[in-house]
């Protein structure tokens, strides 16, 4: 989706910017000489100084490490639901397009149902299910795969469909291979790539979800930080800094996975081209 | 196929869908621990007296096929029942009175984004490569990834709270503004990145060449030959665009104190408050159900491939 002439331009400095992300979020909270949660209440709300690159929040955590940390929470949260996702949405779609006639049908018709509801309702209802006694970091993972795996399955049926019609697995048949056969030696391997370009898809979709529901007051609760719960601080406490830290580090890391799918995408097919 | 019987076998394989979202809410409610008659704090919950009368309503105590069925056919009389937890609402009171005022907020957001995001993609498509399509692309791409909660934030923060330069609420036409605009931005990037590169896809096409080689105007050519053939990934990608628009409403009714539906779904949420929950997820998906069903029919229309590819 973003242009051709970008496309490639673009794909390397989004590389590099992930790396560097991840970098941060993993790295520094070991190398920092502060505590994400300690709180310091004599030394609240500072401006950027030496001593506190990006200041300091209502409670005098220094914000370049509980940006980090947060992002490293985020980020589990992320890999988490992404895992669930992945899985499920593999397995039905898989499942679906194996089989293929009015059970392929069928089931792609209950994919479209569910698709109905929007996934930030899917996810407080899950999270209403689970109590709220449990809003920890795993509440959040599984309330954000419960709405999350359709678009996966319907991406991974798709892919299988065609795989079914390309000559080698016609040949394999011909050959007098069985289905279970062409399914482990051809179909499944073949839906690697296609798995990788959901999970690009999708990572974004995760890590914004969690600040949705993390700023609706349902997520993860304090004092673990994620970007979504120091936006969320920072609305209740109209801190415009708060909020725009954690809005930049979502959006950066939002638009380099996806600009990442979309190279992935087109390096998977070949019908595509390459970028101009 | 005709168009009439591609929209009716449409409307009715809808209604397994419907139902199909029901059982999955319900389910979803059914097999959860805690109770709405016993709400958190800072919530009042219904006197003894009513809960047995609430009880006895919704067949709390029966199983749960039974409890279901009469739910599915009070729905379908429209007929969503009382709150458990505020004994002076029904679900019915919500549908009726706040929800309008969502539905209100996400079609003025649509009305503006929707044309703009088209201009902004056609724009960019005609002019594909060069520096302008790439400032564009690269915009459409920002708007689509500035979270929603932040636009929400930063105006009604400093816009009406701290200068005080625009009322909240939604009494009044200028309060709406506001929001209608902060809802619509991501909006207007989906659509201007589809819309863009369905029309780059089909200004390759023969039939652009043929309407160019017999000598139709440019902006005819554009405006019509290729902008009607992006019409089927823009229907294609409604559905996400809903919920976009669903999902920003959420935080932009939080952030404008505007008396919508969130609110009480949100508080739904926090007591348990199932026939609430259930009832407005419940006319979401027929909402989005529909517009879905209105996007597959004006396909249909355009494009008797579909029709053909249903019957099949």
């Amino acid at each position: 989706m973003i242009p051709r002439a970008l496309r490639g331009r673009a794909t390397a400095p989004a590389a590099v910017v992930l790396v560097l992300l991840l970098a941060y979020v993993l790295l520094w909270p070991a190398v920092s000489p502060y505590d994400s949660q300690a709180i310091d209440l004599d030394g609240g709300r500072q401006g950027p100084s030496l001593a506190h690159p990006l200041g300091t929040d209502q409670f005098g955590r220094d914000l370049l490490t509980r940006l980090a940390a947060g992002g490293r929470t985020s980020l589990l949260i992320a890999g988490g639901a992404l895992a669930v996702i992945l899985l499920l949405g593999w397995a039905y779609g898989m499942a679906a397009a194996l089989a293929g006639g009015r059970v392929d049908a069928t089931m792609m018709r209950a994919v479209d149902g569910l698709l109905a509801i929007p996934r930030l309702p899917i996810a407080i209802i899950v999270l209403v299910l689970l109590g709220f006694q449990a809003q920890n970091v795993w509440a959040t993972v599984l309330a954000l795969s419960v709405g999350g795996w359709m678009l996966t399955a319907r991406l991974v049926r798709g892919h299988v469909l065609t795989v079914k019609t390309r000559d080698y697995v016609r040949a394999s048949r011909a050959a007098g291979a069985r289905w279970g056969y062409v399914a482990r030696r051809h179909v499944v391997p073949n839906s690697a790539g296609v798995v990788l370009v959901a999970a690009l898809l999708e990572l974004p979709a995760v890590v914004v979800g969690e600040a949705f529901l993390s700023l609706l007051g349902v997520g993860p609760q304090a004092p673990i930080a994620t970007w979504g719960s120091i936006a969320y601080e920072g609305w209740r406490f109209s801190r415009t800094r708060e909020m725009a830290l954690a809005t930049a580090a979502i959006a950066l890391f939002a638009v380099c996975a996806n600009v990442l799918a979309d190279a992935f995408g087109d390096a998977l097919d070949p019908r595509r081209g390459p970028a101009a | 196929m005709s168009l009439a019987a591609f929209a009716l076998r449409r409307v009715l394989v809808t209604i397994p869908l419907l139902l199909l979202v029901m059982l999955a809410t319900f389910a979803l409610m059914r097999g959860t621990g805690g109770s709405p008659f016993e709400p958190p704090e800072g919530y009042v919950g219904v006197p003894y007296q009513q809960e047995r009368v609430l009880r006895r309503h919704y067949r709390l105590d029966e199983p749960w096929f039974l409890e279901f069925a009469v739910y599915v056919k009070n729905v379908a009389t429209l007929n969503f029942g009382p709150s458990l937890v505020n004994r002076h609402l029904t679900v019915d009171d919500v549908i009726r009175g706040a929800l309008p005022v969502t539905l209100e907020l996400v079609l003025l957001a649509a009305a503006w984004a929707v044309p703009v995001g088209v201009a902004l993609g056609v724009w960019a498509g005609v002019r594909r490569g060069s520096a302008r399509d790439l400032a564009a692309t690269s915009g459409a791409t920002f708007l689509l990834a500035l979270p929603v909660f932040f636009v929400a934030y930063l105006l009604s923060t400093y816009l009406v709270t701290r200068w005080q330069l625009v009322p909240d609420g939604w009494e009044t036409n200028g309060a709406k503004v506001l929001p209608a605009l902060a809802l619509g931005l991501a909006p207007v990037g989906y659509v201007a990145r589809l819309i863009r590169t369905a029309v780059v896809e089909a200004l390759q096409e023969d039939y652009v060449r043929t309407a160019r080689a017999k000598g139709l105007r440019e902006r005819r050519v554009i405006w019509v030959h290729v902008l009607r053939n992006s019409l089927a990934p823009f229907l294609a990608g409604a559905v996400p665009m809903i919920a976009l628009l669903v999902t920003g409403a959420f935080f932009v009714e939080q952030a404008f104190d505007i008396p919508g539906a969130s609110t009480f779904f949100l508080d739904a949420a926090f007591t348990r408050d199932y026939p609430m929950l259930m009832g407005l997820t419940v006319v979401l998906a027929v909402l989005v159900l529909a517009a879905n069903l209105v996007s597959d029919v004006l396909l249909a229309a355009a494009d008797p491939r579909v029709r053909e590819a249903q019957a099949r």
